[in-house]
């Protein structure tokens, strides 16, 4: 017997039911939020130096904006033609189960051209990982195995190196120009691993971006229906009754003085609230919000002239967060380039970018497709006598025993 | 003559290519030339379907004549502001095997083996064309052949050979000949053919 559906479904109404309650005290809080938000326009100068006293000792994100709070800039005026190149990855993790040790990582890569001279081109390029050196990282005697988190690390790394071929080959024709990845440019997955990996990883990701800066082709990254809190994290600074930063004090939350006088702390309004709930109404179609910086510490800390910038965008019912380099977000051409062609984007693809999507489908490994790999794999190791089998553990979840 | 197709399915009696130019197959009933891996042997065939869709296996396509801004876009613009349609879209083309060619003899009956998937398929021209239909042996595996539109198949490859010779009508008159004598039991369908026939 697998899912036992009749128990489920109760469940599922419960949870429906819950939810439905959830709403409207959500939208009480959102309220709230946004007022305070709103009545803090002109002072974010002043905010940011709070978000950067509180970086170590705030429990939450923050975001350091870099523009007036109240930015709701228009969509720019697209150029007649421009060009693009974009990538995803996907991978089939080292099965622990399976017969060797191996990984596959599977790349998709997209190029397109608008306007006068309009052409695509794309096309995947499966790797296989099997080498001491791609299974393992070392750093003297320790050894960590790339598999789960560090293996997505690592897939990020790929589809950075496959953006600067595809620059390479296909953005020398002075055509305006940008890379679109698919999710976020900051690396939270390494920010708790060894140092040693994180250099590791960081190193090749951050050598991606000079490349890129090196050959001028502005990169971007998108994010559909985006969960962070972090503007929401600068609101929790505005509402907190420890920030006094002409003092050069931010919010301690060790050192809550609302929890210590017994009360609820005065950010909890905040809890659970997401950047969009906030920026969505000041922002009509096409409109980008202001840009702020990410004080994530991996960020702040490790990522140079390269620390991640995002501004929030509205495509269609939903806002779309959309991250840029340093190098990109200081330079307002580049800014208002992003803007109009990442919104192209989305518009063609109703809602969400051309580009991302059709890097999706060709990285895509499908379980049909997996488990052709899986067959190969064996066959191709049964014939050349390597003697490898399964473990007992998996040969027993393939079938149902009588 | 440039190929303008590879074969993508293969059987002793029909085969299908994929068109290397998106929308642009050989047109209905014309007559197409598929290589084999022997060297002066290929295999030919009158195209009698035309399809065009998703590379991907149950994919569709979307409408997209309306942009999101609400802009109406027809027909080519289509294709124009949307380049990777024609990397996602794919055009087929199916024939009928109705002869092949060794040695230079062109010989109208199955050959020994369908063509490779994979290998090239070209169309023919004015000259091939009037060279194969110097005799109409191939009409009667068209006449009979199942699940294919054949009468709309044989008439449409007769005007294109009658097209393509300077005899067209002594042409015409020949291929109607045969056909009475091929659809003898049958007046209706006779009739109805030569009907498509008519100089």
């Amino acid at each position: 017997m697998g899912l036992d559906l009749t128990a489920l479904s109760r469940q599922v109404r419960q949870m429906s039911g819950a939810a439905a309650l959830r709403v409207a005290d959500t939208a009480e809080r959102t309220a709230h939020a946004v007022s305070r938000y709103r009545e803090s326009a002109g002072e974010e100068r002043h905010w940011a130096r709070a978000a950067d006293l509180s970086r170590e000792s705030a429990s939450w994100l923050l975001a350091h904006p870099v523009e007036p709070l109240g930015t709701a800039r228009g969509l720019p005026e697209r150029p007649e033609s421009y060009a693009l190149v974009a990538s995803d990855g996907s991978q089939i993790d080292l099965d622990r189960h399976g017969s060797v040790a191996c990984y596959l990582i599977n790349i998709g890569r997209v190029f397109l051209r608008y306007g006068e001279d309009p052409l695509a081109r794309l096309s995947s390029e499966p790797a296989l990982y099997y080498r001491d050196e791609d299974l393992y990282l070392t750093d003297g005697a320790r050894r960590v195995a790339i598999e789960g988190n560090y293996l997505s690390a690592r897939r990020d790394v790929d589809e950075g190196v496959a953006l600067v071929g595809l620059a390479d080959e296909f953005l020398s024709d002075g055509l305006p120009c940008m890379a679109l990845q698919d999710g976020t440019l900051i690396r939270w997955a390494l920010s708790g691993a060894e140092r040693f990996v994180q250099e590791h990883f960081l190193e090749r990701y951050l050598a991606y971006l000079d490349a890129m800066r090196e050959r001028g082709v502005p990169v971007a990254s998108y994010i559909s229906r985006p969960r962070s809190p972090e503007v929401v994290g600068t609101i929790r600074l505005m509402l907190c009754p420890d920030v006094d930063v002409a003092a050069g004090r931010g919010a301690k939350c060790d050192e809550c003085s609302d929890v210590a006088d017994g009360r609820e702390p005065s950010c909890a309004v905040c809890q659970g609230l997401v950047d969009t709930d906030v920026l969505a109404g000041q922002l009509t179609e096409g409109q980008r919000g202001p840009l702020f910086i990410s004080m994530s510490r991996i960020n702040v800390e490790d990522y140079r002239e390269h620390t991640i910038h995002f501004f929030h965008m509205r495509v269609g019912r939903e806002l779309a967060r959309v991250e840029i380099p340093q190098w990109v977000a200081q330079d307002p051409e580049q800014v208002d380039l992003i803007h109009a062609l990442v919104y192209d984007q989305a518009a063609r693809g109703d809602g969400y970018p051309v580009a991302l999507a059709r890097a999706h489908e060709q990285a895509v490994v499908r379980s049909a497709d997996r488990r052709t790999f899986q067959s190969i794999l064996e066959g191709s190791l049964y014939r050349a006598e390597a003697g490898a089998s399964a473990s007992a553990k998996k040969d027993s979840k393939s079938f149902i025993r009588g | 003559m440039q190929r303008i197709g590879e074969v993508i399915e293969s059987s002793t009696t029909r085969f299908t290519a994929g068109a290397y130019e998106l929308l642009e197959a050989p047109p209905f009933g014309s007559l197409v030339r598929a290589q084999t891996r022997s060297e002066g042997m290929a295999v030919y065939g009158l195209v009698y379907e035309i399809r065009t869709g998703s590379k991907e296996p149950g994919g569709r396509a979307v409408m997209r004549g309306r942009t999101y801004s609400g802009r109406n876009l027809y027909d080519g613009e289509i294709y124009h502001e949307h380049p990777d349609l024609a990397e996602v879209l794919q055009t087929e083309f199916s024939a009928i095997t109705v002869g092949f060619v060794e040695g230079g003899r062109c010989y109208q009956y199955l050959p020994p083996h369908p063509p490779p998937v994979h290998y090239s398929v070209y169309p023919s021209d004015d000259a091939e064309l009037a060279g194969f239909c110097e005799s109409s042996d191939f009409f009667r595996s068209v006449l009979f052949a199942a699940q294919i539109p054949s009468d709309e198949l044989l008439s449409a490859a007769i005007r294109a050979a009658a097209r393509a010779r300077p005899d067209s009508r002594d042409y015409l008159v020949r291929a109607g000949r045969e056909l009475a004598s091929l659809l003898k039991d049958d007046y209706d369908r006779l009739t109805a053919l030569l009907r498509r026939i008519r100089p």
